[in-house]
């Protein structure tokens, strides 16, 4: 059975409130706050990349757990912000991590859905018996050009994952995945700021493949949403992930744990998982975890986690740690993600 | 000035085993007036930090205001962009503190 | 014995018209012309210079000096950041030793205005270690550290930092070329605004052009035609680590201390015996430094001691301290400062100190410090 072993977060401690965007734009704060669903969002510092924070991170997943660094035998970094448009950051996160150099070291580009992306893959090499850990990292400091409206939720965080398949937090009980050519969301080559399609970000994009990816999960399994404790969802804004589990029939109950999105905003590859991190800290062994990405362009990767007794001696504060925060306003915002 | 990709590579074999370690301050500034590659990032402050080892090493420390800095504050290494780079060249990762 | 007879300065500042080997030529070609030397009575030179390479891409001196003196003599080029000048004096000692007879130019110095403050502020961390520079420390910062270590220690504050700057800003007013002819207030200093905290703009050294020029014989016949020349009695070098965090101590400069100690020992002479001294003031901090490393003044006392007032011209000291203006005041094109402090001892010594006279002087020292303490010469002159 393949699954996670550790998992760490980081999320910087800087914040910018919805309303405080706003007013540079000339809108009513609490009106885009109330109709995005996102009252703030986490900004990292102008000395910060997704690397960086892929460190602190990693280092949290690492720390403590007992594998030798040296059996990791991949690491995979998900990002669509990374520090180089040609470069490999996973060598350069291992490198500083002290993870040598006989391993597999990739980069992943798919939106939102880089990383989990790199979880399905690992799960397989873990699974055939080729590499016994892969440590599979979420990162972005997502930039999004000023008076868009995905200013007022693109967002900075990372995740990692230590997969493996034993001594496990949470089984993988079965996952899968769903494509498709869908433009929602892109950037090209040398140009600064992702575009979008407005609207067509919705129905035809977000809801239809992450409808499509966890209906066929439930299915294969033979599973009801009344069966998981929890779901999470990829959370491009506050109203999404909700609509999109009531679609699918949980409850508002079942996902209200996962929408750390209305604190700190999407940091995109980092989105869902985060939400993941979230529910861990409350999660009891024993139960049944729904977790569906999204990534533009287009697709969506489901999981089915069963969390184990294991669960309660690796659990990280979660809640605790996003109390400490720093208000910041728009022209250090700005300054801060390399704008000005 | 272009950086050497060679002298980064180098600098970061060092700095690896000095990451997320504990210490203490020994001495502060606050930089005004800084090189030409840290200009973005200033005004800052820098410190000397004793770790629990005993070896010494400068770096910046990350958001902390002017009045919270002492000698005696406890600190941890942590990784950060050091340098203001041109656009075309190696990134510079390197050691920086925050109060802990 | 060695004797330094002669002495020429630029002016220090802001020299727009004039580039790096203009300064030279005309320290050059004005001590000779102030000692009525001909070239071909010269057998050597000794240029120092920090940064000719760095910020201009300006280097083999040798030969352009060779250029701008004609001739074919050897000419050495030293660098030891700010303590270049000190250092090429000391080598030019050392040839001398050895070399009976013979007469050398020893020359600094150096062009910074051409640059932006940032590229200057830039190529003067190449005196510092590479951790320093990857941290964006500066120089300003590293004595700022040391002098924080200080405070800390002996219960000062910048308060105490605000008289050398009054004291060498009024000594400069004296110096007709000095950078800054102005007096200062003791609050302008303490309020100036900051660079590395705790220093404000009045605690450190300018950016400064300018080139100076002494003539050091070991020529008997030509010392007997001279009746303006002063001895040199010991000249000491001692270096340390480049690594501020390395050094035995932060509050202090270990390396002058063991310079001045060989000194001393060297002219056998006295601390009390010295009755004028140039010392390394790049930033205030440093003038309370040097008064204790070299032995002036008990360590941990400067910071007291300094507020009398006692090393500023009037006051009746019995040892007056920076009569040029110090590297605050005067200015400190690096390369030339070395040579700057001896010119002063040398104008002091033989009387010709006009306005900044410290009367009676017979024994005079001179201090030149490289980087945060890496290295450090003193030497010690008489009439």
């Amino acid at each position: 059975m393949i699954g996670i072993v550790s998992y760490g977060f980081y999320v910087p401690e800087f914040r910018i409130k919805t309303e405080d965007i706003a007013l540079q734009w000339g809108k009513n704060g609490k009106d885009v706050a109330l109709s995005l669903g996102v009252h703030e969002k986490a900004v990292s510092s102008l000395d910060e990349d997704s690397l960086t924070m892929a460190f602190e991170s990693s280092s949290m997943a690492l720390s403590g757990i007992p594998v030798d660094r040296n059996r990791i035998g991949g690491v995979f970094f998900g990002s669509e912000s990374p520090p180089y448009a040609v470069n490999p950051a996973s060598t350069i996160l291992a490198e500083f991590l002290g993870i040598e150099k006989q391993y597999l070291a990739t980069d992943l580009q798919f939106a939102c859905k880089a990383a989990t992306g790199g979880m399905m893959m690992a799960g397989g090499l873990i699974e055939s018996g080729r590499m016994s850990h892969v440590l599979v990292v979420a990162s972005d400091k997502a930039t999004a050009k000023p008076h868009d409206a995905l200013e007022y939720t693109a967002s900075s965080g990372s995740v990692s994952l230590l997969m493996g398949k034993e001594d496990l937090i949470l089984e993988v009980v079965d996952m899968g995945s769903f494509s498709s050519d869908t433009p929602d969301f892109w950037r090209r080559e040398g140009i600064r700021y992702p575009s979008h399609g407005g609207r067509f970000t919705g129905k035809p994009s977000y809801f239809h493949h992450i409808i499509q990816s966890s209906a066929a999960l439930f299915k294969k399994n033979g599973l009801t949403p009344d069966a998981f404790a929890h779901a999470v969802f990829h959370m491009p804004n506050g109203k999404f992930p909700k609509q999109v589990g009531q679609s699918l029939g949980f409850k508002p109950g079942q996902i209200k744990t996962s929408l750390i999105v209305e604190q700190l905003g999407n940091s995109y590859t980092a989105s869902a998982l985060m939400g993941l991190v979230s529910v861990l800290e409350v999660a009891k062994p024993g139960e049944l975890i729904f977790f569906a990405s999204y990534g533009s362009g287009a697709g969506s990767d489901a999981f089915i986690f069963r969390t184990t007794q294991k669960l309660s001696e690796r659990k990280h504060p979660f809640k605790k740690e996003l109390k400490q925060k720093k208000y910041i306003d728009y022209p250090t915002y700005l300054r801060f993600m390399n704008i000005l | 000035m272009s950086t050497s990709p060679v002298k980064i590579w180098r600098r970061q074999k060092e700095i690896r085993n000095l990451l997320n370690r504990k210490g203490k301050i020994i001495s502060w500034t606050y930089i005004y007036a800084p090189p030409i590659d840290f200009k973005k990032n200033a005004p800052y402050p820098v410190v000397l930090v004793e770790f629990k080892k005993g070896e010494r090493a400068f770096g910046q420390l990350v958001s902390t205001q002017i009045n919270d800095i002492k000698i005696g504050i406890r600190v941890k290494s942590v990784l950060r962009k050091v340098r203001d780079v041109l656009s075309d060249d190696v990134i510079a990762y390197g050691l920086k503190f925050e109060r802990i | 014995m060695i004797s330094v007879i002669g002495y020429y300065t630029t002016k220090f500042g802001e020299l727009w018209n004039k580039a790096l080997f203009d300064l030279v030529d005309e320290a050059l070609f004005g001590v000779l012309k102030e000692t009525s030397i001909e070239k071909k009575q010269i057998d050597a030179v000794f240029f120092s210079n920090m940064m000719s390479g760095v910020l201009e891409n300006n280097l083999h001196s040798p030969s352009k000096i060779a250029e701008i003196l004609g001739g074919h003599i050897p000419v050495f080029r030293v660098e030891a950041a700010c303590a270049s000048g000190g250092t090429a004096f000391h080598m030019a000692v050392k040839y001398l030793e050895a070399h009976a007879g013979k007469t050398v130019i020893v020359i600094g110095a150096e062009k910074m205005t051409d640059f932006s403050p940032e590229e200057v502020i830039s190529a003067l961390t190449s005196a510092s270690s590479g951790e320093e520079q990857e941290a964006g420390i500066t120089f300003a910062g590293l004595y700022a550290m040391m002098a924080q270590i200080y405070f800390a220690k002996y219960h000062y504050t910048k308060k105490n930092l605000s008289y050398v700057s009054y004291k060498n800003h009024y000594h400069g007013s004296l110096n007709e070329n000095a950078q800054f002819r102005r007096r200062i207030t003791r609050k302008e200093a303490i309020a100036s605004p900051l660079i590395a905290y705790p220093f404000g703009v009045l605690d450190c050294s300018p950016i400064s052009d300018g080139a100076s020029a002494i003539i050091l014989t070991s020529d008997k016949n030509l010392l007997s035609k001279k009746n303006k020349a002063i001895s040199v009695l010991a000249s000491e070098i001692a270096t340390d680590t480049i690594s501020l965090k390395n050094r035995a101590y932060m509050d202090g400069i270990e390396a002058s201390s063991i310079a001045a100690q060989k000194a001393f020992e060297g002219a056998a002479c006295t601390r009390q015996d010295i009755q004028v001294a140039e010392v390394h003031d790049c930033f205030t901090i440093a003038e309370l430094f040097a008064m204790e490393d070299l032995g002036f003044w008990k360590k941990g006392t400067a910071g007291k001691r300094i507020t009398s007032l006692d090393t500023m011209l009037g006051n009746g000291g019995r040892l007056i301290v920076n009569t040029s203006g110090g590297l605050k005041a005067a200015g400190h094109p690096v390369g030339a400062t070395g040579i700057k402090q001896i010119g002063e001892i040398f104008l002091q010594l033989t009387n010709q100190a006009g306005k900044r006279q410290v009367k009676g002087a017979e024994k005079g020292l001179t201090h030149n410090v490289g980087g945060s303490g890496g290295s450090a010469v003193v030497s010690i002159f008489s009439i």
